[in-house]
C-alpha cells in the first residue's frame, strides 16, 4: 500500500483529498504547515508527497530540500494555486516530481500520485497488471491474456487515468482535460471520449479480456473491479 | 484646427476689418485735408492779387502763375463783393482729358471799373488720391499681417511649448508600460497649474489601473483554492453509493460551474501576467513547427467537424518570443477558429515570415469587429468564457504584433502582422525540413 503524507493548510480540501486518497487505496498522514510536514518526515518514509506550497509557516519548497538531504525515495507532487510557468520550473527544479494546479480533479491527483510512484519505485520499467490486462506506461500497449495489442495515444492515456482510479466515478470533464488540456472544451470532446472507450473496450473484450470499463450513465465512464 | 491658426485667423480677420476701416476713414480725411487747404490757398492768392492790383491798377489781361490761372476781365457792372468757390472739370490739353480745378471768383472795383477776377487751382483728382492711399494701405496692411503672423506664431511656439511638450507626454502616455509621466516647469502659472493637475491625474490612474491589476490577481488566486475545495467534495459527493439520478445531476452542473469559474481565473491570471510583462524571456520560437503541432494536436477536432483544413505555411519562420506565449497564441487562434468553425467549412492557415493568417467559415458576428477582442464579449457562445481572442490580443500588443480581424464572405478572418525584427526565415532551416 503506497504511503502519502498530505501537506495542506486548507482544512477541508485536506479532508476531501484524505477522504479520495484513502479511497484509492492510499495510506496517507497529514500536516497542515511546514513543521508537522518536516517531524512527519522524520518519523516515516513515504512514497511520495502531496504538497501545497503556499503553508503558513514558509514556502513549502523547503520541505522538498529537506527530503533531499534524507536522500530519499519519496516523490514529491505539488499542489499550488499559482500556475506560472516559472512556479512549475522553479518547483519541478528544486526537485519535485510533478506539479498539480488548483482546482484539480481528485483523479487526476491520484494518477499523479501513482504515475510518480511507479516512475520512482521502477525506474519505469513496470506494468500495471490487472487480472488479465497489463498495460506498459511508457509505451503505447498493452497485453491482454499476454496478447501484445497496441493502443493509440489518448486510448492509452485514458486507459491508464481509468485504471489508475480503479472503481471510481469520473467524470468526462476530467477525462476530457486530462486527455486535452487547453482544448477539454472544443466542441465534441465527449464524443471522442466516447469513441475511445468504445474502441478500448473492443480490443480488450475481443481478445477475452473482461468488460472493464463501465459507463456511468450522464456522468462519465468507470474502471470497475467486477 | 491647431489652436495657432484659430487665433492667427481671428487676428487677421480683425485686422482686416479694421485697415478697411481706417483706410476709408484715412481716405476721406486726406481729401477733406487736402480741400480745405486749396480752399485756403485761394482764398490766400486772392489777397495777394488784390493787393497787387491795388499797387498796379494799370494790369489787363493774363497774368499766369505756374500752377494756377489766374483771369482778370472787365465787367459791365459791378454787383457785389460775393465770393464764389466752385468745382469744375476743365479740358487739359497735356494730359487730354478732364481735370479738377476749384475757381475762385470774385469781383473787384479797380480804379471805378468793375472787373471779375477768377483763380483756378487745379485739385488733386481723387480717384488717384483714394487708389494711392489705398494701395498704401494695403501695403501696410500685408507687411502687419505679415509681421503678426510670424511674430505671433514665434511667441505662440515659445508661450505655448509647455502645453505641447505636456499634450506630447499625455499622447505617449502608456498605463501598460507602467511609467510615471513628469512634466517639465514653464514659467506660466496656468501651464504650471495644468500639469500638476495632469501629474495627479496619471498618477491616480497609473495607481488605480494598478490596483485593479493586483485585485484581479489576487482575487484569481485566492479564488482558487476555495474552488479546488468545492471541486473535490463533489467529486467525493459523486463517489457516494445510492446516489439519486436528480442529485447527480445536480453535482455535475454545479462540477461544470467550478470548471468554468476556474477556466476563467487562470484567463485573467494570465491577461495580467502579461500585462505586468511578466514574460520576458524571449527566445526564438519556430512559429512554423508550432503551427503544425498544435494543428496536429488538435486533428480530430478538425476532423470531426470535417473542416476543410487548407493550408500555406512556410518552414524556417522564426519569432522572438516567450515560448509559453507564443504557445497560448498560436493554441488559441487555431482552437477558437475550430470552434467557431462551420461544420463542413473552409479552416484557412497561411504564415509566412510578414504575417499569420487563420480564417474559417462561419456566420456573421453578432458583436462588432473591434469589440471581438475586449474582454467578456463572447458573441452568442454561451460556452466561452469570452477570454480567448483578449488574451491573443494581450501578446499581439506584448511583442508589437498587429492583429487585425475582418469579416467577408462567410470567411472570420484573423491577421497577425509580425513587426520586422522580432520575425525572420531561417533559409538553412527551411532546407532541412
Amino acid at each position: 500500500m503506497m504511503k502519502i503524507l498530505i501537506v495542506e493548510d486548507e482544512k477541508e480540501l485536506m479532508e476531501s483529498m484524505l477522504s479520495f486518497l484513502k479511497e484509492s487505496g492510499m495510506n496517507c498522514e497529514i500536516a497542515d504547515n511546514l513543521n508537522d510536514a518536516i517531524k512527519q518526515l522524520e518519523a516515516h518514509d513515504f512514497d511520495c508527497i502531496v504538497l501545497d506550497i503556499g503553508l503558513p509557516d514558509g514556502n513549502g519548497l523547503k520541505l522538498i530540500q529537506e527530503l533531499q538531504k534524507k536522500d530519499h525515495q519519496t516523490g514529491v507532487v505539488i499542489v499550488s494555486a499559482r500556475n506560472s510557468l516559472d512556479d512549475r520550473l522553479t518547483g519541478l527544479n528544486i526537485g519535485a516530481d510533478d506539479y498539480v494546479t488548483k482546482p484539480f480533479y481528485m483523479p487526476e491527483l491520484v494518477a499523479r500520485i501513482k504515475s510518480v510512484y511507479r516512475r520512482r519505485s521502477f525506474q519505469g520499467k513496470n506494468e500495471i497488471v490487472h487480472n488479465e490486462l497489463r498495460v506498459v506506461p511508457d509505451e503505447m500497449i498493452m497485453y491482454v491474456n499476454d496478447k501484445l495489442i497496441s493502443l493509440t495515444k489518448k486510448e492509452h492515456e485514458l486507459l491508464l487515468y481509468l485504471i489508475n482510479n480503479q472503481n471510481k466515478v469520473i467524470t468526462k470533464e476530467s477525462i476530457a482535460e486530462h486527455l486535452w488540456g487547453d482544448h477539454a472544451d472544443m466542441a465534441d470532446s465527449f464524443d471522442f471520449i466516447y469513441s475511445h472507450v468504445k474502441n478500448l473496450r473492443k480490443k480488450i473484450t475481443d481478445n477475452g479480456g473482461k468488460d472493464y470499463l463501465k459507463s456511468v450513465y450522464g456522468v462519465g465512464y468507470k474502471f470497475a473491479l467486477e | 484646427m491647431r489652436l495657432l491658426n484659430i487665433t492667427n485667423r481671428y487676428y487677421i480677420a480683425i485686422a482686416l476689418v479694421l485697415l478697411v476701416v481706417s483706410s476709408a476713414f484715412l481716405a476721406y480725411r486726406v481729401i477733406y485735408v487736402m480741400d480745405m487747404e486749396v480752399s485756403e490757398h485761394l482764398l490766400y492768392e486772392k489777397q495777394e492779387i488784390e493787393k497787387q492790383l491795388s499797387l498796379q491798377p494799370d494790369l489787363q489781361g493774363f497774368h499766369f502763375v505756374i500752377g494756377d490761372k489766374i483771369e482778370i476781365s472787365p465787367i459791365d457792372k459791378f454787383t457785389s463783393f460775393k465770393v464764389n468757390l466752385t468745382d469744375t472739370m476743365i479740358y487739359d490739353e497735356y494730359e487730354k482729358k478732364e481735370v479738377p480745378y476749384r475757381k475762385l471768383t470774385y469781383e473787384q472795383l479797380i480804379d471805378g471799373e468793375g472787373y471779375r477776377i477768377s483763380i483756378r487751382k487745379r485739385l488733386a483728382e481723387s480717384e488717384n488720391l483714394i487708389g494711392g492711399v489705398t494701395l498704401t494701405l494695403i501695403l501696410v496692411a500685408i507687411d502687419i499681417i505679415a509681421c503678426f503672423y510670424f511674430l505671433n506664431r514665434w511667441f505662440s511656439k515659445r508661450v505655448w511649448k509647455p502645453f505641447y511638450r505636456a499634450l506630447n507626454g499625455l499622447k505617449h502616455f502608456d498605463l501598460h508600460k507602467g511609467e510615471k509621466l513628469t512634466f517639465q516647469r514653464s514659467r506660466i502659472d496656468e501651464f504650471n497649474t495644468l500639469s500638476t493637475e495632469l501629474s495627479k491625474l496619471t498618477d491616480k490612474v497609473a495607481r488605480d489601473y494598478q490596483n485593479l491589476k493586483e485585485f484581479t490577481e489576487n482575487m484569481s488566486h485566492e479564488t482558487q483554492t476555495p474552488l479546488a475545495v468545492v471541486r473535490s467534495k463533489l467529486e467525493v459527493l459523486l463517489q457516494s453509493d445510492n446516489l439519486k439520478e436528480e442529485q447527480v445531476n445536480q453535482i455535475l452542473s454545479a462540477l461544470e460551474s467550478v470548471k468554468r469559474l476556474s477556466k476563467m481565473n487562470k484567463s485573467l491570471i494570465l491577461l495580467t501576467r502579461i500585462e505586468n510583462e511578466q514574460f520576458a524571456d524571449e527566445q526564438m520560437i519556430d512559429l512554423s513547427k508550432l503551427v503544425h503541432s498544435h494543428l496536429e494536436n488538435m486533428e480530430m477536432f478538425i476532423l470531426s467537424k470535417k473542416l476543410n483544413l487548407k493550408t500555406s505555411i512556410t518552414s524556417g519562420v522564426f519569432m522572438n518570443i516567450n515560448a509559453h506565449l507564443g504557445d497560448i497564441l498560436i493554441s488559441n487562434l487555431i482552437s477558437n477558429a475550430i470552434k467557431h468553425g462551420k461544420s463542413g467549412g473552409d479552416l484557412l492557415i497561411m504564415l509566412d515570415h510578414e504575417k499569420l493568417v487563420i480564417a474559417n467559415h462561419g456566420p456573421a458576428p453578432v458583436i462588432s469587429d473591434d469589440q471581438i477582442f475586449e474582454r467578456f464579449k463572447k458573441g452568442d457562445q454561451p460556452d466561452s468564457i469570452g477570454l480567448g481572442l483578449a488574451i491573443v490580443k494581450r501578446i499581439c500588443d506584448h511583442c508589437f504584433c498587429e492583429i487585425h480581424y475582418e469579416f467577408k464572405n462567410e470567411l472570420h478572418t484573423f491577421t497577425i502582422e509580425f513587426s520586422g525584427d522580432k520575425v525572420q526565415l531561417r533559409e538553412e532551416q527551411a532546407a532541412n525540413v
